[in-house]
């Protein structure tokens, strides 16, 4: 007993350090597998109790509706449809259920939602993230502002095209416009550019607006400060990008928009199912 | 058998209430990180062996409960959900705060143990945070955010003074020391430097 409580110390240590170098080495994918299935579902239970608390339960339905409407909108606002799909997003909308501090939060949608990793997260303001793994009720988004985060995007108006990379400890994003003689002014909006079969990121969504542009009269690229539309360290309600609406299913969707209410999501549900199976 | 089920406690409970509850907060500077707060305060707790309670000697049993308590609970925090970080940084980091505060802290006053639990949750952080700016590229500023630390600090000294004088009045058989003393928050400490 002496023995082991002298040697143990050192065992645990040198086995913390060992998972370092291998999850340095080959991330330990397993290991977060079981994190989020066994704590996933903790910080779901604690977080609804929270919100239950607060007595916004009965907005649960409304929410759902908001982030039907807001993947509508967003499909609404685009510039330059591209032909794979015109009439909406296949969309899960989620509550943000946890706060990490690497740049990264828990959502309360995870694989049986049909929410899979490289998927858009966005909300009201603009744009959060994007899905960086899933667990069976709960997924992580890696937002915008992580030091990890490079996002392809472009200017709204001018239709430049850059890289928005974060920023963290001031909250802020920095975009690199490819083109060094690219016009930026302070007010400029930023969207996304929009990435190939819409993932990670769904095109021409609002990212934020520029601040200031940094001097830099020799440089390669052009960049400057941009601050984001969603307020990162208040998220709440969120909407996770699935797909394009399969489709048979954009036809009905745009046909009968006012009396679908939660149709749209079930249907999505019952798609990633079959997809599943297959 | 109580600390067992307290441990078991943390490590399950903590990380969620951390990222479900306490970074939800709007505190200004930072978030206080409550799973190394609730190991620093519970591993004084857990010596396996009342019979050595007397000055800690060299390589005598204790500790070993306190290691494993933080190694769990870093663990823990490694993996539960929105963490993205290399998985073992907080168990090394907690598995050694754990380590040092029940060997150094298990015996003394309220005071003492405050002392303790503030200086080892400061080390803990400063150390975590360099861990975390050279193995995950965090940015200097945010691994070692001025706010969080001091909310880290605050909380650590608060909870084990808390938690050292609450159950030794009813339980464990210990010597009850008169509430002067251990209301003196720096006796022991000044005396031992």
């Amino acid at each position: 007993m002496r023995a082991a409580g002298r040697r143990a110390p050192a065992l645990l240590a040198l086995v913390s350090a060992a998972l370092i170098a291998a999850d340095t080495v080959t991330p330990l994918e397993p290991l977060r597998a079981f994190g989020s299935a066994v704590y996933g579902g903790l910080e779901d239970a604690a977080s609804a109790g929270v919100r239950w608390a607060s007595g916004e339960r009965r907005l649960e339905e409304l929410e759902r509706e908001n982030a039907r409407l807001r993947a509508d909108l967003l499909a609404a606002r685009r510039t330059t449809p591209s032909p794979a799909q015109a009439d909406g997003y296949r969309v899960a909308s989620a509550h943000v259920i946890g706060f990490g501090r690497d740049g990264t939060v828990t959502v309360d949608t995870g694989s049986d939602g049909g929410v899979d990793r490289d998927m858009t997260v966005f909300d009201g303001d603009g744009l959060v993230g994007r899905i960086l793994r899933s667990g069976p009720g709960t997924a992580t988004v890696q937002l915008a502002t992580a030091s990890g985060a490079s996002i392809g995007a472009r200017l709204e108006g001018s239709r430049e095209v850059g890289l928005v990379t974060g920023v963290p400890e001031r909250g802020l994003l920095r975009l690199s416009l490819l083109n060094p003689s690219a016009e930026v002014k302070p007010g400029d909006r930023v969207v996304t550019l929009g990435s190939r079969d819409m993932r990670p990121y769904v095109p021409d969504v609002p990212i934020g607006t520029v601040v200031t542009v940094e001097p830099a009269p020799d440089a390669l690229t052009r960049t400057a400060l941009v601050r984001p539309f969603a307020r990162f360290t208040a998220l709440d309600l969120v909407t996770v990008v699935l797909g394009p609406q399969p489709d048979g299913a954009a036809a009905d969707a745009s046909a009968g928009e006012g009396e679908a209410g939660g149709g749209d999501t079930d249907a999505a549900k019952s798609g990633s199912k079959k997809a599943k199976g297959a | 058998m109580k600390a067992v089920v307290l441990s078991v406690l943390v490590v399950l409970v903590a990380p969620v209430l951390q990222v479900a509850v306490v970074n939800g907060l709007s505190l200004p500077g930072g978030h206080p990180d409550v799973v190394l707060v609730a190991v620093v305060a519970l591993a004084p707790r857990l010596r396996p062996r009342p019979e050595t309670r007397g000055l800690p000697e060299r390589g005598a049993a204790g500790g070993g409960a306190g290691a494993f308590l933080g190694f769990a609970a870093g663990l823990a925090a490694d993996i539960a959900p929105p963490a993205d970080h290399t998985i073992g940084r907080l168990a090394l980091v907690m598995c050694l705060a754990g380590w040092v505060c029940a060997r150094v802290a298990a015996d003394g006053t309220a005071g003492r143990r405050a002392a303790v639990a503030a200086a080892v949750a400061l080390g803990a952080t400063l150390a975590g945070g360099v861990l975390a700016a050279l193995l995950d590229g965090t940015p200097w500023g945010t691994a070692l955010a001025p706010g969080a630390v001091a909310w880290t600090v605050g909380l650590a000294a608060l909870v084990a003074a808390a938690l050292a004088l609450l159950p030794r009045r009813r339980s464990f058989g210990r010597v009850p020391r008169s509430r002067d003393s251990s209301r003196d928050p720096y006796a022991r400490g000044r005396r031992l430097a």
